[in-house]
């Protein structure tokens, strides 16, 4: 457990985490709109749209965390799936995105499934 | 149980055309508009007099020098903390130190305060008056129109809400009319100004709610109304009871206990 006096040492530089989570946020709520068309035309309903979305966008984190973080974070001593070198909490990087993609994803799914299935 | 047969209703097609594209269309270009009506809004920060400038910073010189403590030798931080202090005590940084005692100006009268409230009414009224206008014109033109069917299965509790204007009984919740399109909209197109105006835009009224929750630190602390007397003393005090200790002790452990052999 890090310790005030070790922040001191080793500083967090806030404007670094914000443009960190700033990103993640920005890929996340475009690609739920995106996950919205797919669902509405795909024509689900119910439950399996959102378990789609929800897979879908653990899946985007996923690729997220193998394209951009795991290349620099693994070599520099991090284990597996350690976001810590980026990112504040695990939650925040992981599930942070199913919310705030949410309402987008509902928006695109009504309109596409009533375009398609009128 | 018997099954509970799906509610089909047939539609004009048309109703896409001239109901919802028209509310989306407009939804998204007030949200543009109101982007960059904000920005044409902005007033630029005023500028301020040498006297209020000095009394700012020097009151953010203490507080900066409380946080950061750690990167300072001890000689160098009870320098700065003696000088601040006794500054601070004297009132030798106050804009009109002969006012000092007094209760602070009532902060209505103060024409300098009233720009800051002007701002802020601004910003409500270019979120207030676009939502109520379209608001009331898809009212007039729009209401009692069925146009859609949410993918997913509602309770009863949401029908008056999602079918306003639409008084049929037996109709499955799950029927929307076009007032909810718009709340869908509302809260839904915050990915969509992301992609057309970048992240920091103030197109949608979510973010701007969501800021009006905290206020800025700044705003407030130099607002009207503060004495900034009170203020001097109080981080005065602040900086009095910090216990110094610097980074930099036990530097020469942490390198020898870094160094792997």
């Amino acid at each position: 457990m890090p310790t005030e006096r070790d922040f001191q040492i080793s500083p967090v530089v806030q404007d670094s985490v914000v443009h960190n989570s700033r990103t993640l946020i920005n890929l996340q709520s475009l690609t739920a709109s995106l996950f919205g068309v797919g669902a509405g035309i795909l024509g689900l309903e119910s439950y399996y749209g959102f378990l789609f979305y929800i897979i879908c966008s653990v899946l985007t984190t996923l690729l997220f965390y193998v394209v951009r973080v795991a290349p620099t974070s693994i070599p520099s001593g991090k284990a597996a799936f350690d976001t810590s070198r980026y990112y504040r909490s695990p939650y925040e990087f992981w599930t942070g995105g199913l919310l705030n993609g949410l309402a987008g994803f509902i928006l695109t799914w009504t309109l596409f499934y009533g375009l398609v299935r009128a | 149980m018997a099954q509970i047969p799906v509610q089909t209703i047939h539609r004009d097609p048309q109703l896409f055309y001239w109901i919802l594209f028209p509310i989306t269309a407009v939804m998204i270009l007030t949200g543009i508009l109101r982007h960059y009506a904000t920005i044409l809004m902005a007033t630029a920060p005023k500028k301020l007099d040498k006297k209020t400038m000095r009394e700012q910073r020097s009151l953010l010189h203490g507080i900066s020098v409380r946080g950061s403590f750690h990167v300072l030798s001890k000689k160098s931080f009870a320098t700065r903390r003696d000088a601040l202090t006794t500054a601070y005590e004297s009132g030798a940084y106050l804009k009109d130190p002969e006012r000092r005692g007094q209760a602070p100006p009532n902060p209505m009268s103060d024409p300098s305060s009233m720009e800051g409230m002007m701002g802020m009414m601004k910003n409500q009224m270019a979120m207030i008056i676009p939502n109520t206008l379209i608001m009331s014109w898809i009212n007039a033109f729009f209401s009692g129109y069925v146009i859609m069917k949410l993918p997913f299965p509602l309770t009863i509790k949401f029908k008056s809400m999602l079918q306003a204007g639409v008084a049929t009984k037996d109709m499955d919740p799950r029927w929307m009319s076009s007032i909810s399109w718009y709340f869908l909209c509302f809260f839904g197109l915050q990915s969509v100004f992301n992609f057309l105006l970048g992240n920091d835009n103030a197109a949608s009224q979510m973010a701007q709610q969501m800021n009006q929750m905290g206020p800025p630190g700044g705003a407030q602390m130099f607002g009207p109304g503060v004495d900034p007397d009170k203020q001097f003393l109080a981080e005065a005090e602040n900086l009095a009871v910090i216990e110094h200790y610097s980074v930099l002790d036990g530097v020469e452990q942490r390198l020898l206990d870094s160094i792997v052999v």
